[in-house]
């Protein structure tokens, strides 16, 4: 059953609208937003809990309890909200058309959460290819601020507050949350170790959260129709709207916004106009942006989109990125473009992922011509386990999770390639 | 005094470095025959039943060294038949018999070495000192 | 105090030590290449990965803080697979030229991957090749072998103060670089050839020259200036082959300046290895019989009141001691230490030494600087300084010329009568010191050079009493530049008039005979019609004029005993033999003293020391620091209006073994002079 239309959040997320402030407000946003201000910090947080979000950035960690970490009361020190804009997960593209569409869902966001925990201000560190994404948030901002909705007196809330955007330079890495703090102190874009947590010491040693620009966008929403309309929406746990982003071999590529744990086939057929030369022709899909393991045809018949479900299928939801690959795909190297690019992206700063991530793009390559023995793919992903989990970040993971999906579900593939370049070499 | 050890050191009977003892030409004299000569002047000898083989040294010290190639073959029973009957083959580069010659004057030096006249190489421990 | 379990080990520690602390508490060895204790922590290299109990991940020990009833195990299969892992990923790109490399025998990486690594080869790709950088005269590199600990470019910042070291570029490229092959402009450079845990980072002078484990490590002290770090003079045959630091928590930590690192080449140029006897106009070589007799020669119709010795500023107290003795013997009791003029008297130690130590500088909130600059003075004081100000929150005032100190200081312009208005009390300084708990004041050289310097000691003194003097905090500190200067002191080594009386009374013809023990930081020319006997290691100021030249030893090269600026007796020891027919300088006086008849009443090393604690009894308080009791000095007066001189002119140079050492010139033609043409394709 396909989510209905009443209970869209992102009413336009194709911008057959008008992006500006009048027509976002007809559409309701900044509607009643002093009375949910009103309500409290407490009410706000224990509200977003219950609607059950999970952070829409990826790793799927509930919003509600993140805002909750940040300190009660100041100990001097101002907190901030920074936004992650730095939408550069291969295949993702769901925040550019929110920032691009519908900005001040976005900045209302951000008025309401950083009252939520207490922030003097928001920073929206978006992508620097986001060029005139950035400028229509500039320009919703102005207009926000001409109509008092920031500033000082926010909303008439009795609350200052303002929002900034900073552009970043072009990293991928700049996406992991204490790489994109560095990155707006105007450091070096490399991740910071953990503890101390973002919550505790982050923008220039200030409490800080981090969160996507959906889960931001989505609060208002959430806040004026109400926890239960949400976690209504959804299975448990995995509860709510999340707009999808469906890319590669398919008739009608697209963003949408459906219901959590909507079946993956229906996902496709239903709005992307289903797979080129048919669903048979399918090969396989990365369910969650780049990073995630690849799952074959077999799963994708039955497999439901949402984070647990995901999961249990060794893959993941991430965010929701969904790259379809029919017959036509060398699936190999497929993988090794993206090993590429994880070597590429790598910030170099901790050993296993520096070193790791361009020895397996090295032995990928080689075994896209086969041009290898078959004990090098176990040695492979034993080389893929020492990268996982041994790093500051999530980006060796990310590195290491493609190729263990492609070992997992094609193994015969790369097997048969080995012994076809292996006959080519003793023929000759 | 002096003058009398020096004497008992180079007499033959009470040493044997210098010449083959007197039991040594005794014995070769009674049951000695000469097998050959090599081109320094030792003579070799055998038993009659060819048991044993040894060799008077001509002159100078007893020095095991001195027997050529050709002839210590014969003397360790590697080979019958003397050299002085079957010459062994020899080739255009091979050199002559020399003895050893360490502790000699004659010894090998290396090229470089103080004692062969040459430069020693620098070493960290040198320093330049202060002239005026 | 939070309780843990290290491998089955209960372990209370504190709060805040990182769970590698804690390990390294109950004697469990963590590998690491990234972490060193005195550094900010990176946690980049994943080698020190343990197993945390209800973590799903290995969690790297030395950047998590302990916390109460964590239960951590550092020998699971699991934490010895994470450590293999990590050594395989820093050994792929890692060329294995351990024959070749100046760090094999000493090499962190080779001693790990030995201990914790796998062995056997995966890695069948080709290895990442970097091209090396410039760094300067000091540091030599090899940067394929860089595994991106990142020590270099934290301690050049933190430590060194300069921001000249950083990584460019990202993932597998990233590179270990001086940003345009620029020299790093730090007076402790040298230290990050030290902390490099690879081969990377070596030390250009002594590349390839000898193997760490043929050489004799002798520990001792340094003379370069009046810090008295603590070295290790690391040896082969008779040649010093390098100098390291060695720990002392008080003095150095672990640091050591360039000076004090480099300077060994020093000890091989210009240096005096036979006596010397002027005949006629020129120096000729002479048996040491000739020498002595030549001048007892001189001597015979000489009065005690016509002979002079002036102490240089690498001699050692038991040098001194001999030659005070010896002096005594010929009548007279005119000799000086203070060959730089400083208006310093013996007699009150605390006016003399550095009361707080350098320790204590970690100790104070508030540093008056006076006519001092500490980086080029003494570059470790200075990193004490800037340590404090990093982690404490010192503030420094200054006054004197403004300079680059690498930290943070209010200048308040360079005029010594701002020292009386701030002993006025109304000055914006006057209340920063009052409002202070543990306020200090560093008085320099320069400050006390000029020819007010007394009347500049007694105001520093004033505004110690007043402000930085309590109930167990002494805050006056004087900074000396050169290493006997306390121990000349402490010996009550100071004649009247000082160094320019005796200067005065050699031209006027008052003064027959003059002692230079390695006195080389004056104008010699006074002497010219002197008979001077020059008792020193290299030809420099001092044989200029020398009558009689006597080749002494180096502080490698003989034991003696060294006072350092905060009052601490430390001693050096003998590494190699002095060259040629050169002796240890107490020798040579005590056979001197024979041939002069004078009965110095001692005959061996001990006997000296013995002596030598009699006329200054806290020789014999080997490294301990004696509080100083305080007391009045000084002169009083007006003080002149204008700035302080420098103290020591280029800091690469400022004693003989400085100057002969062919790698500090190349220092200060680097750092000062023709900088743009050294650059680029050098090294």
């Amino acid at each position: 059953m396909m989510l209905q239309d009443k209970d869209r959040i992102f009413t336009n997320l194709y911008g057959h609208q008008d992006w500006r402030l009048k027509a976002a407000m007809k559409r309701g946003d900044w509607d009643g937003t002093k009375d949910i201000l009103a309500k409290g910090r407490e009410w706000i947080i224990e509200e977003m809990k219950a609607s059950g979000l999970r952070g829409r950035g990826g790793a799927g960690f509930p919003t509600g309890l993140k805002w909750s970490f940040m300190p009660k009361q100041s100990d001097g020190r101002p907190s901030y909200l920074v936004v992650n804009a730095d939408e550069g997960e291969p295949g993702t593209c769901k925040d550019r058309d929110l920032m691009r569409h519908d900005p001040h869902k976005l900045i209302e966001g951000c008025l309401i959460a950083g009252f939520a925990m207490n922030a003097v201000a928001a920073y929206i560190y978006i992508r620097g290819e986001f060029v005139r994404e950035a400028e229509v948030l500039d320009a919703a901002i102005e207009e926000a601020r001409a109509k008092g909705f920031l500033g000082k007196n926010a909303c008439g809330s009795g609350y200052d507050f303002d929002v900034f955007v900073h552009r970043g330079a072009g990293a991928y890495i700049c996406g992991e949350e204490t790489a994109l703090i560095e990155s707006l102190e105007g450091k070096k874009g490399q991740p910071r170790l953990k503890p101390p947590f973002p919550a505790n010491v982050g923008v220039w040693g200030c409490p800080t959260t981090v969160n996507n620009v959906e889960s931001i966008a989505v609060a208002p929403t959430i806040l004026r129709r109400g926890a239960s309309w949400f976690s209504g929406l959804g299975r448990p746990n995995n509860t709510g709207t999340k707009v999808f982003c469906i890319s590669g071999h398919v008739n009608k590529p697209c963003n949408v916004e459906e219901e959590m744990g909507i079946p993956l086939k229906e996902l496709i057929e239903k709005h992307a106009g289903g797979v080129r030369g048919g669903w048979d022709n399918l090969l396989a899909i990365i369910p969650g942006g780049s990073s995630v393991p690849l799952l074959p045809k077999s799963i994708c018949d039955t497999v439901l989109m949402d984070f647990d479900s995901l999961r249990e299928v060794q893959s993941g939801l991430g965010t929701a990125a969904v790259i379809v690959m029919d017959k036509s795909t060398d699936v190999v190297k497929a993988i090794a473009r993206l090993s590429a690019f994880y070597k590429h992206e790598s910030c170099g700063q901790c050993t296993p992922c520096r070193e790791g991530t361009g020895w397996m793009w090295r032995v990928m390559e080689r075994l896209v011509k086969g041009e290898a023995e078959k004990s090098e793919i176990d040695m492979l992903l034993d080389v893929s386990k020492q990268i996982e989990g041994h790093t500051i970040c999530a980006l060796g993971d990310a590195a290491a999770w493609p190729i263990q999906g492609l070992m997992r579900h094609f193994r015969g593939e790369v097997e048969a390639r080995i012994d076809a370049y292996h006959a080519k070499a003793a023929a000759e | 005094m002096a003058n009398l050890i020096e004497k008992l050191f180079s007499s033959p009977i009470f040493t044997w470095w210098n010449s083959a003892t007197f039991g040594t030409r005794l014995y070769t004299s009674r049951k000695g025959v000469k097998v050959g000569e090599d081109k320094e002047g030792n003579i070799y000898y055998r038993e009659k039943d060819g048991k044993r083989r040894w060799v008077i040294y001509k002159n100078g010290p007893i020095e095991a060294s001195r027997v050529p190639a050709e002839w210590h073959g014969w003397l360790h029973y590697t080979v019958d038949t003397p050299p002085s009957e079957q010459p062994l083959p020899t080739k255009s580069w091979e050199k002559d018999h020399v003895p050893n010659l360490t502790g000699t004057a004659g010894a090998y030096v290396p090229p470089g070495s103080q004692r062969a006249g040459g430069q020693r190489a620098a070493s960290s421990s040198d320093y330049e000192a202060w002239k005026p | 105090m939070p309780k843990l379990t290290i491998d089955g080990q209960e372990v209370e520690v504190a709060p805040g030590t990182t769970v590698l602390q804690a390990c390294e508490e109950v004697g469990v060895e963590i590998p690491r290449f990234c972490y060193h204790e005195r550094l900010s922590i990176a946690g980049n290299c994943r080698m020190c990965l343990v197993d945390m109990e209800r973590s799903p991940k290995p969690i790297a020990s030395c950047a998590m803080p302990v916390g109460e009833g964590m239960v951590i195990h550092t020998n699971t299969e699991r934490v010895k697979k994470a450590r293999e892992g990590v050594m395989e990923f820093l050994l792929i790109n890692h060329p294995l030229d351990c024959p070749i490399c100046d760090q094999g025998g000493e090499c962190d990486l080779q001693d790990q991957a030995m201990a914790f690594g796998r062995s056997g080869n995966r890695y069948h790709e080709n290895k990442r090749a970097v091209e090396d950088k410039y760094m300067g005269p000091l540091v030599e590199t090899a940067m394929t072998r860089c595994i991106h600990c990142q020590r270099c470019v934290r301690f050049t910042e933190e430590v060194g103060g300069v921001e000249d070291m950083g990584a460019l570029w990202r993932g597998e490229h990233t590179e270990i670089t001086t940003y345009l092959d620029k020299v790093i402009e730090s007076e402790l450079s040298g230290n990050v050839i030290d902390l490099c845990p690879v081969g990377a980072l070596t030390s250009k002078p002594y590349s390839f020259t000898a193997r760490s484990w043929e050489l004799k490590k002798t520990e001792s002290v340094d003379v370069m200036d009046a810090v008295g770090s603590n070295i290790r003079v690391d040896a082969r045959g008779n040649a010093v082959m390098r100098i390291l630091p060695r720990l002392h928590e008080d003095v150095n930590e672990e640091w050591i300046s360039d000076t004090t690192r480099f300077a060994y080449d020093g000890l091989k140029l210009r240096r005096l290895d036979t006596p010397y006897v002027k005949k006629g106009k020129s120096l000729e070589e002479a048996a040491w019989g000739d020498a002595f007799a030549a001048i007892k020669k001189k001597l015979k119709d000489v009065k005690g009141s016509e002979i002079a010795a002036v102490i240089g500023d690498l001699a050692d107290m038991e040098s001194m001691v001999a030659l005070k003795d010896l002096l005594g013997g010929l009548g007279s009791k005119r000799i000086e230490c203070r060959q730089d003029g400083t208006a310093l008297e013996a007699g009150v130690r605390a006016s003399y030494i550095m009361n707080t130590g350098i320790a204590g500088i970690e100790e104070a909130d508030f540093l008056l600087l006076v006519g001092t600059n500490p980086r080029f003075e003494a570059p470790l004081v200075n990193a004490r300084i800037r340590k404090a100000t990093r982690k404490n929150g010192l503030k420094v005032a200054n006054i004197g010329s403004a300079e680059d100190l690498t930290y943070k200081v209010d200048e308040f312009g360079d005029d010594a009568t701002l020292l009386k208005k701030v002993l006025g009390g109304r000055h914006e300084l006057s209340k920063a010191l009052k409002a202070a708990a543990k306020p200090m004041i560093i008085v320099g050289q320069g400050a006390l050079r000029r020819a007010d310097g007394a009347q500049v000691l007694k105001a520093a003194h004033d505004i110690a009493e007043k402000y930085c003097v309590k109930e167990g905090w002494n805050g006056f500190n004087v900074l000396h530049t050169a290493a006997a200067r306390v121990g000349g002191l402490d010996l009550g080594l100071t004649a009247k008039g000082g160094i320019e009386a005796i200067k005065a009374d050699a031209e006027a013809g008052k003064l027959k005979v003059v002692f230079l023990l390695g006195a080389d930081e004056f104008d010699t020319s006074a002497l010219k019609d002197t008979f001077v006997v020059y008792l020193g290691t290299h030809g420099d100021e001092g044989v200029k004029n020398a009558d009689v030249i006597l080749p002494g030893a180096a502080y490698t090269e003989k034991s003696g005993t060294y006072v350092n600026t905060e009052g601490r007796v430390q001693r050096t020891a003998k590494a190699v033999f002095a060259p040629g027919d050169a002796r240890e300088d107490w020798t040579i006086l005590r056979a001197l003293a024979d041939v002069l008849e004078v009965k110095l009443g001692y005959n061996n090393l001990g006997e000296l020391r013995a002596r030598l604690v009699k006329l200054a009894p806290l020789a014999a308080t080997l490294d301990t620091l004696v509080p100083a009791e305080w007391a009045d000095f000084g002169a009083e007066g007006d003080v002149a209006e204008g700035g302080f001189g420098p103290a020591i002119g280029n800091f690469y140079l400022t004693n003989p073994v400085l100057r002969a050492s062919k790698i500090m010139a190349e220092c200060v033609e680097i750092r000062e002079g023709n900088a743009e043409e050294a650059t680029g394709t050098h090294g």
